[in-house]
């Protein structure tokens, strides 16, 4: 009876111990070594590389940041962390922000992350068939079931877009939503005619006999400018230093991840856990050093014409 | 023989001599055995596809890989450590509230409604909940582990206090027991089979939930390795992750049982193998 009393006794103190320690671990951050700790939500894809490679490479900490990356499984985690004051920056398609915005939420980009290569069949995401599907461009796309990771969001909207280049009939498309990792096995068991992959997922599905048919991002617009880093307002408004900080080292970032390709395949194996006989093979997007505005304002049409959003984003209240 | 044995009364052999069937822990290791053979196969034979189930080698080639590296480690203390406190924390609000509901009969009333109409809610759903209270660290994870496991010992417990002797009962209370003496004397020897059935049930549904909020969040653990594994497209490591899950469900329920056994070795469920 003692043994058990004791046990209890042990586990409530435990349990104390535990939610103090979690609350005043986060609730008032503390400068580490005169290093100020910033919380960044990321996927941890090859879009970010430039991220850790910043953090690699000390650019942060030159600025006297010490950023936390957190690895979240898509935007849907991040948006929300972002906008409530949990995490500081997010990574983040710039639809999905368009949205967000068009939807109240007031969020900023603060720099940008990826983009096209503007390479028509060598880009790092694409429309992939089967090796024998009599599919041959966007055109033929028209009635045909096509895979995107999300519905209603980037992939979706530039397919239709690369239809619309083609000369095809973009409203007939049926799309699935089906996670990337799923794709390829979807499309070789004959569910989907044709998938819209990124990489690691475009190389192995080329390695494996897929087909390229269309590059929806290039097809879109010269140089898309795909994902960026996003805040919210409040903490826009409320730490503009910090903002200016971070903005500045992923400028210095990106930078070098567009001088140095090869530590940007290197570093890959530290985040992800990407085949690493893989990564040679892979396209890698461009790290822009500024947001493509043109760009952006092509997706918010994007969103529009496919009534993602009901009114004209207001894309230039989400612009620095 | 196999036409001698199914002639003859089961469980005895030609000879009439009892029939020993292999001991259990034989058994045990043919199924896994089994289980390994056709996952190694099946991708070999082309069955399913090498790409999307590499045979049981190759998961286990990847597994040894991730085993050298420091983040496995850490993340394997981070799944056990939130499995861990996430348990302590249900067992202990699941037994204080299950005796203090289930000695009181107005209070076990006033709950009973509001009990069955909270523990059916699936975890899983409250995760755009947990997100937006404690962001995508572990404490969102947390709550998921706790919400779950709670309900399994809330309601053993309250089933144990229900099963007190009102005999018991009522001699302790002409005895005029105190409370406290109430509880240590006649409720908790009762209810105790009861706790260590919650405990195990608890003990299980910690570690589901455990990994599911890793997944699904990115809270630090073995869940979110494989979410990063499956992002990757490493479905080698992916599978080698899962394995070590399965694993840790393995060990989850061999000390649950142990502790049971342990807490309870008065009680006659337990201690009547031994007197037979």
């Amino acid at each position: 009876m003692f043994k058990i009393r004791a046990a209890l006794a042990a586990a409530s103190l435990l349990l104390l111990a535990a939610c103090g320690g979690g609350e005043g671990g986060e609730a008032t951050p503390k400068e580490s070594g005169g290093l100020t700790p910033v919380k960044v939500g990321v996927i941890p894809i090859v879009d970010v590389a430039p991220i850790y490679l910043g953090v690699q490479q000390g650019f942060f900490a030159e600025q006297g940041l010490k950023p936390e990356l957190v690895p979240a499984q898509g935007g849907a985690a991040i948006v929300p962390a972002v906008a409530s004051g949990q995490n500081d920056f997010g990574f983040s398609n710039f639809t999905s922000l368009i949205i967000a915005r068009s939807k109240g939420l007031p969020l900023k980009v603060v720099a940008p992350g990826a983009g096209s290569t503007g390479v028509a069949g060598k880009d790092f995401g694409g429309v992939v068939v089967k090796a024998g599907s009599p599919l041959k461009s966007a055109k033929d796309l028209a009635g045909k079931r096509v895979a995107v990771n999300t519905l209603n969001n980037i992939n979706d909207t530039t397919v239709r877009a690369s239809i619309r280049a083609a000369g095809g009939d973009p409203k007939s498309v049926k799309f699935t939503e089906l996670a990337f990792p799923d794709m390829l096995a979807a499309l070789d068991k004959g569910n989907v005619d044709a998938v819209q992959v990124v990489e690691p997922f475009l190389a192995t599905a080329l390695k494996g006999g897929g087909r390229l048919i269309a590059s929806n991002y290039v097809d879109t617009a010269p140089k898309l400018t795909i994902a960026g880093y996003f805040t919210s307002e409040k903490t826009a408004a409320a730490k503009p230093e910090l903002v200016k900080k971070f903005s500045a080292a992923m400028q210095k970032s990106l930078k070098y991840a567009t001088d140095n390709p090869d530590a940007v395949r290197k570093i890959l194996l530290t985040y992800t856990k990407i085949d690493p006989a893989l990564t040679g093979a892979l396209t890698l997007p461009t790290f822009p050093a500024e947001v493509n505005g043109e760009a952006l304002k092509t997706l918010a049409g994007l969103a529009q014409q496919d009534g993602l959003v009901t009114t004209a984003p207001d894309v230039a209240g989400l612009l620095p | 023989m196999t036409a001698a044995v199914t002639a003859d009364a089961p469980g005895l052999d030609a000879g009439g001599r009892r029939h020993r069937p292999p001991p259990a822990w034989a058994l045990g290791l043919t199924g896994l055995a089994t289980l390994v053979a056709a996952l190694e196969l099946a991708p070999r034979t082309g069955l399913v596809d090498e790409r999307y189930l590499p045979p049981f080698s190759a998961m286990v080639t990847a597994l040894a890989d991730q085993a050298a590296t420091e983040q496995f480690w850490r993340s394997l203390a981070e799944t056990l450590r939130g499995w861990a406190i996430g348990l302590t924390a249900a067992m202990a609000a699941g037994v204080l509230l299950g005796i203090l509901i289930g000695g009181i009969p107005l209070l076990r009333e006033a709950t009973a409604s509001t009990i069955e109409f909270l523990r059916p809610i699936p975890s899983v759903a409250l995760i755009p909940l947990a997100v937006l209270l404690f962001g995508t660290g572990m404490r969102s994870t947390l709550v998921l582990v706790v919400y779950a496991s709670f309900w399994q010992v809330l309601v053993q417990v309250l089933y144990g206090v229900r099963d007190v002797d009102p005999v018991a009962r009522e001699t302790a209370r002409s005895y005029r027991f105190r409370p406290l003496t109430r509880v240590r004397t006649v409720i908790w020897p009762t209810a105790l089979p009861y706790v260590m059935t919650g405990f195990r049930l608890g003990a299980a549904v910690a570690l589901i939930l455990e990994v599911t909020g890793e997944l699904v969040i990115g809270s630090p653990g073995l869940g979110r390795e494989i979410a990063v594994a499956q992002t990757s497209g490493a479905v080698a490591s992916m599978y080698a992750l899962v394995i070590v899950v399965g694993l840790i469900g393995v060990a989850v329920n061999t000390v649950a049982r142990a502790t049971e056994r342990r807490a309870l070795r008065w009680h006659p469920s337990v201690r009547s193998d031994a007197v037979a």
